[in-house]
């Protein structure tokens, strides 16, 4: 679809939304109390402006303005995991997390999948993809589909590569270990939100001489994966690794929103800090006189 | 076509939700359309179950009919998924053994199989983490000394017989750990990781809702 | 390869036999010593403590029978507490596996302690798909979302549901879960609700836990089997978590052991070969 048709249709949906929404405080009922959340206006506030800094970022990169993007030597290393399981002759393994299709963490993995599929599908690697979601499972046949066919090769996707293993978390992860032990892959990436079998993974994975590359957004795994696996990519990292991989302006964009939103609360956290610190010298006690603003005289 | 309508639902529903977020959910039509939206989500992932289903019983099916290593296993999965999963959707009334209640054949099973089989997966994280901790935690560096100075000293904490041993030091000294270590260091780190990633995953969310991050669906 | 080698490369099969000899030995010796309360432990227990009598309370089982041993005591100390206190319980899980099996299984054991009758004192929702729509929609309708309870009964046919249909109408949320619903719970219910909570969870997650603690969104933190065992002494009712701490304890020694073997082995090797001088 053309883009100045894709921006028509957007603006025309934000259009008829902001219709609804309107026509819907009106026929709000006043005495069940307000229509519109009062108390929640800091976060429409944080909303707002975190939208604009994204789409002002996008749009700068879309004039071709290079944005600067860190390097993640985890997202370095999948290229050269892929090339070590084509000459080792053995299959690479994908988890795209163990949460379901509607957690960003899941949705992050699927998108990274499509990228290393693409690799995978040039090498002619074999690849395994196990799901613990029907709703993944979907999502990533759909996605390494698409995939094997931009590399232009659609004829060696084999469709049970990607495949439903287990709906509980333990038995999900025994049946991927049985994998791992049986059909010893040279490379393993975890990228999604991974839990308590973490460790139960990555140390299998370790135990098979696999070259491990993991990311979640769980903090309470990280340290897991870290002790376990090769390349470890933390937190916000494996939702801009998306972006980071496809080296397109549009979706970097979104990372320098994101960027922006975080000076700004670092700053709010600083200006609170000091306020505090004067609060708690008697020096000025800006929370009381903040508060008073809003008590009816 | 494919590609327009998970754009156009992504862009619509996304844009419901946040927006219904501002609004009284009782008494605004946004409101009530949010709620039918998370009816429906919870409707179409029971359905999806099915896929799973099939999914899981071709993969097996075809390694059996192709008497590949191991098939006897994908008998047993096979086998496993039926067993639990027909008499568990059966109604009670045709037989004490359907249903999920006390009695039935799910319940047994479950008991009897499901839970001490995912108890033990569970405990041998501890054997894991041993051997993980026991290789990950040397003291290579300054930073990695820090790192196994404080794991030490929280492993401790957490037991009576290590709290113990740190009070014969100084009787505060668990308190410490638990103001400076567990209530400092830690909840700074933990709080700039969530932070990090709730902003990650909020960009991302405005990507997928403004249909510019469509890798998700096999495109990009 | 010379003792300090050997000592730094430990087969992982002999750190596996140590463990399990680790928790077997407290079963044939027994050593129980006194287990010193957190404040957040102190938090969840004054929460408690502090509802008015007949309160209705949440109580979340979200959690999968593979961590029963960190979990299970926390729901069990919590009923207790809360039907010493004659709170009405509603119970829901947004587990598929195992939390509805274990919420009917654990509620009408200490209901009957307590002579609680079902469906006047206390409510099992059961389980339903999507826990992040769930909990929303829990907001704007329980009835909505779990028309009949987990045996199948409509909602309407319990008398503790007739006067329970959004958050509005619930006192406290005690959270036990094992997994990520633990955070969602924060950071859709109390957030956007402002339903006061408390948290039981094991103990990989309750680091994560403390940055909500400090927030003031969870009231208190049980982490882990500890937290558990300093609940259990807390309310006077000392049961599995106070038991399991004698294998916490040896296996947390043990582990510290093997990182002290690892690290003289690593050093002294180094030293030999004359790397670092």
């Amino acid at each position: 679809m053309p883009a100045h048709l894709r921006n028509t249709i957007r603006i025309g949906l934000t259009a008829l939304l902001l219709t609804v929404v309107s026509v819907s405080s009106a026929f709000a009922q006043a005495e069940d109390g307000p229509a519109f959340l009062t108390n929640r206006i800091n976060a429409l506030i944080l909303v707002i402006v975190f939208s604009v800094a994204v789409m002002y970022f996008t749009q700068q990169a879309r004039k071709g303005k290079t944005l600067f993007l860190r390097k993640i030597p985890g997202l370095d290393a999948v290229e050269e995991a892929v090339g070590r399981a084509t000459e080792m002759g053995r299959p690479i393994l994908y988890i795209p997390g163990i949460l379901d299709l509607d957690e960003m963490d899941t949705i992050a993995g699927v998108s990274i999948l499509g990228r290393v599929t693409k690799i995978v599908a040039e090498y002619e690697t074999p690849l395994i993809v196990p799901a613990r979601y029907p709703t993944v499972l979907a999502a990533c046949q759909e996605i390494c589909e698409q995939a094997y066919a931009e590399a232009g090769k659609p004829d060696t996707f084999n469709k049970d590569s990607v495949r439903y293993l287990a709906g509980e978390q333990f038995a999900f992860t025994a049946a991927v270990n049985g994998i791992m032990m049986r059909e010893r892959p040279a490379t393993n990436i975890y990228l999604g939100g991974f839990f308590a079998e973490s460790l139960l993974l990555a140390e299998t994975g370790n135990a098979a001489g696999s070259i491990q590359i993991a990311g979640t957004s769980q903090p309470e795994q990280l340290p897991f994966f870290i002790a376990a696996c090769d390349y470890t990519l933390m937190g916000e990292e494996l939702y801009a690794a998306s972006a980071y991989l496809s080296h397109e302006p549009l979706m970097t964009g979104g990372l320098k929103g994101q960027d922006l939103i975080k000076v700004i609360l670092i700053t709010v956290i600083i200006v609170g800090v000091i306020l505090s610190l004067l609060d708690h010298w008697n020096v000025i006690h800006f929370f009381d006189i903040y508060s008073g603003w809003f008590q009816e005289a | 076509m494919r590609k327009t309508v998970p754009v156009v639902t992504a862009f619509v529903t996304g844009v419901i939700v946040t927006i219904s977020f501002f609004f009284n959910e009782h008494t605004t039509l946004i409101g009530k359309v949010q709620g039918g939206i998370l009816q429906w989500v919870t409707i179409i992932f029971g359905l999806a179950l099915a896929l799973g289903m099939v999914s899981i019983t071709r993969v097996n099916f075809n390694k059996i009919k192709r008497k590949q290593e191991g098939w006897f296993y994908s008998v047993l999965v096979i086998v496993s998924v039926f067993v639990m999963a027909i008499p568990s959707a059966l109604p009670v009334s045709w037989s004490p053994m359907f249903g999920r209640n006390e009695g039935s054949l799910y319940y047994w099973l479950w008991t009897r199989i499901s839970e001490p089989m995912m108890a033990t997966m569970f405990a041998m994280l501890a054997f894991y983490i041993a051997s993980a901790a026991y290789r990950a935690f040397r003291a290579r560096s300054t930073e990695s000394t820090l790192l196994l100075l404080t794991a030490v000293i929280v492993m401790l904490s957490r037991i009576p017989m290590g709290e113990w041993f740190l009070r014969l030091f100084n009787e505060s000294l668990p308190d410490w750990v638990n103001i400076y270590i567990m209530n400092g260091f830690n909840l700074s780190v933990q709080r700039g990781i969530i932070v990090g990633a709730a902003l990650g995953a909020a960009s991302m969310s405005l990507r997928i809702i403004l249909g510019i991050e469509r890798t998700y669906m096999g495109k990009g | 390869m010379n003792v300090w080698e050997r000592l730094a490369a430990i087969d992982r099969r002999w750190i596996y036999l140590a463990c399990g000899i680790a928790v077997l030995m407290p079963f044939i010796i027994p050593v129980s010593l006194p287990v010193y309360t957190t404040p957040e432990v102190q938090g969840v227990y004054d929460a408690v403590k502090n509802l008015p009598d007949s309160s209705v309370v949440m109580l979340t089982y979200d959690y999968y029978p593979s961590t029963l041993a960190e979990t299970e005591p926390m729901s069990r100390a919590a009923l207790h507490h809360l039907f010493s206190k004659d709170c009405k319980i509603v119970t829901i899980s947004n587990i598929p596996l195992g939390g509805p099996t274990i919420a009917e299984r654990v509620t009408r054991e200490l209901a009957a302690q307590y002579g609680k009758e079902y469906g006047t004192d206390y409510v099992n929702l059961g389980y339903k798909a999507n826990y992040v729509a769930v909990m929303k929609g829990l907001g704007s309708s329980i009835r909505s979302i779990f028309p009949a309870d987990n045996s199948g009964t409509p909602l309407g046919q319990l008398p503790l549901m007739q006067e329970v249909d959004s958050y509005e109408d619930i006192d406290f949320i005690f959270i036990v879960a094992d997994n990520a619903t633990a955070d969602y719970w924060v950071s859709i219910v109390n957030a956007q609700y402002g339903v006061p909570m408390c948290c039981g969870a094991t103990a990989v997650m309750a680091p994560k836990m403390y940055a909500f603690m400090g927030s003031g969104q969870l009231k208190g933190l049980l982490g882990g089997m500890k937290g558990a065992a300093e609940y259990e002494q807390l309310i006077g009712h000392k049961d599995r978590a106070v038991r399991g701490m004698d294998a916490q304890s040896l296996i947390h020694l043990l582990i510290i052991g093997l990182v002290v073997l690892g690290n003289l082995g690593y050093f002294m090797g180094r030293r030999e070969k004359g790397i670092g001088r």
